[in-house]
């Protein structure tokens, strides 16, 4: 539970590193509101034209479901490549079964293409 | 004296700073000595050692965590100056060379010019997710440090899961690229950010994939007990059993840091400055700040992990034993009483005034404020190489911090090395080869890394 307790409270610490400086940089630089081309977005030059967060194409959304069933199958090597040494062949046996079944799964999205970049 | 005599609005730059640090000096020392004069400082002292004795975990962490945290700021400078001079070499250029020697004030002054820029917010954006975007990087890079270990004894908490929090904090950047990139308010940014995640969670499975055979070889995740695990000499350093480990996680490192040549994210010849088009002043300089804290980190995760962390290459200390050099210093500073003050006050100018005499001497066209600097500039120096000496004699944790700098810096310098040499990757080949060749290649690891457990302990 100390371990929570450091976390945490380092966490605070850098927060407050963060926003300090931000407040220093406040104090010290100047501030100009300017006109409404100063606030436009910088799109190299071009007024910005439609909205921003509207229907985006997401060609990788793919990516991250893969990347969601490998980070889970990571915890789990984990806790496995900890106790190895007490399992030995068994838990290799089981481990090959288990990656195995996940490899399944990386070569039929390969084969469907997934992995090349549109 | 010239500058005394002069009014205030005259003064040069440095005057103006340097006369009111020269009032306060005056005015601690005469304070200091009235506080001794009356003994509220010796009360003082035995108040704050019991308050101290009372809380020590508490004040210990807060000694920690502000140690970490301020430590961030030189690193990052020292780095951004590495990286501008040693480009510059490559390139065949000289690099900055006009702001202290070699310029090597020039990051410094960098840093302070970010600081006094006007920190701007464009129409159109989502203000306080804007703000908390460079709060979370710059987080997620810095709080990783908690469990770096710098030395012996020399680690903010020794955690038992310290190489899963690793990688949990510092999976967290995802999130602040991507509050970036979507607050913004402009397209580069979103595919910026975008990309940067796809970028990041593609690499982050070679990452954490390529370390499993050195947490097989430890059986722990502590980061301080696979330190210790690599003792003696450099034939004992993981890399040896693990080099294909430390190929995928080096490279698995050097894309989740966004640096070159997989810095697609910031891609500034591509999309402009990706997910940090739209920030200006300090909270865009948070986001290099943690970029460059960031590769600091990565190298000391790579040298604690594959090089040994604070071990030394060879244990020398048979051969100093041996020398007759095993000095042991145990000076008694109790014992010079109120000596010890005096010395403290008067040896600055004894040996200031001392260091001056043969410049003012020898040198005719100096002046005696000219030789005066110099002579406490000299002393000064002398003062911190004697008590580094002494610190370095004394305590295993500074030679355990020299050697963990030391390693950690030839792994800085190979990033920079990397951004000065190679071009920039093309995003298809860089998800291709996260996917196809790293993380295959990070399970191959793996089995054979298991194999050869079962071998050695069938032979046994």
């Amino acid at each position: 539970m100390t371990g929570l307790w450091y976390i945490l409270g380092f966490a605070f610490a850098g927060i407050s590193f963060v926003f300090l400086t931000i407040g220093v940089s406040w104090l010290l630089s100047h501030r100009h509101k300017g006109d409404r081309h100063k606030g436009l977005p910088y799109e190299s030059g071009i007024d910005t034209y439609g909205d921003t967060w509207g229907r985006f194409g997401l060609s990788f959304y793919i990516y991250a479901l893969l990347f969601v069933a490998f980070d889970i199958e990571v915890i789990f090597i984990y806790l496995w490549a900890l106790v190895f040494r007490d399992v030995l062949v068994g838990g290799l046996v089981s481990m090959a079964i288990f990656v195995g079944i996940l490899l399944l799964g990386l070569g039929y999205a390969w084969r469907k293409g997934v992995l090349t970049w549109r | 004296m010239s500058a005394l005599t002069r009014p205030w609005g005259h003064l040069t730059l440095a005057g103006k700073i340097i006369l009111p640090l020269v009032g306060l000096v005056i005015a601690l020392t005469l304070l200091l000595l009235l506080g001794v004069a009356t003994g509220v400082i010796p009360a003082l002292v035995l108040f704050g050692g019991s308050l101290v004795g009372a809380n020590l975990p508490i004040v210990r962490f807060i000694v920690a965590a502000s140690a970490i945290l301020l430590m961030t700021v030189p690193t990052a400078f020292v780095i951004i100056y590495m990286e501008m001079k040693f480009i510059a070499f490559i390139n065949m250029r000289l690099g900055p060379n006009r702001i202290g020697p070699w310029g090597t004030l020039q990051s410094t002054i960098h840093g302070f010019k970010v600081l006094a820029k006007e920190d701007f917010t464009p129409t159109g954006v989502d203000v306080p997710v804007f703000t908390l975007a460079p709060v979370v990087v710059y987080l997620s890079a810095v709080m990783t440090l908690l469990v770096l270990p710098f030395a012996p004894g020399l680690v903010g908490v020794d955690m038992n899961i310290g190489l899963l929090y690793f990688f949990g904090i510092g999976g967290l950047n995802v999130v602040g690229l991507l509050m970036a990139g979507w607050s913004s308010f402009n397209k580069y940014s979103l595919i910026g950010g975008l990309r940067a995640a796809a970028q990041v969670i593609s690499y982050e499975l070679p990452l954490t994939l390529g370390v499993v055979g050195v947490i097989m070889l430890a059986g722990t995740m502590s980061l301080n007990q696979i330190v210790l695990l690599q003792a003696g000499s450099f034939l004992d350093w993981f890399v040896f059993q693990q080099p294909l480990g430390f190929l995928i996680f080096f490279i698995a490192a050097v894309a989740e840091g966004n640096r070159a040549p997989f810095d697609l994210t910031e891609a500034d010849s591509e999309i402009v400055a990706g997910f940090a088009t739209e920030y200006s002043g300090m909270r865009f300089g948070f986001f290099f700040f943690a970029e460059y804290v960031a590769v600091f980190i990565l190298s000391g995760l790579i040298t604690v992990l594959f090089f040994g962390g604070w071990n030394a290459p060879l244990d020398l200390n048979p051969l100093l034993n041996w020398a007759g050099l095993s000095v042991n210093t145990g000076l008694d500073f109790g014992r010079l009483g109120v000596g010890l003050l005096f010395l403290i006050a008067l040896g600055p100018v004894v040996g200031t005034l001392l260091l001056a005499l043969p410049f003012w001497m020898l040198r005719s066209d100096w002046s005696v404020l000219k030789s005066l600097v110099i002579g406490f500039l000299l002393f000064n120096l002398l003062i911190m190489g004697a008590v580094g000496l002494y610190l370095a004699i004394s305590f295993e944790a500074v030679v355990g911090l020299f050697w963990f700098i030391a390693k950690t810096y030839v792994f800085v310098f190979v990033f920079v090395w990397m951004r000065g040499t190679l071009p920039r990757v093309r995003i298809d080949q860089l998800m291709g080869f996260a996917w196809k060749w790293l993380l295959p290649a990070a399970l191959l690891n793996l089995f054979v890394t298991a194999l050869a457990v079962i071998t050695v302990d069938a032979i046994r």
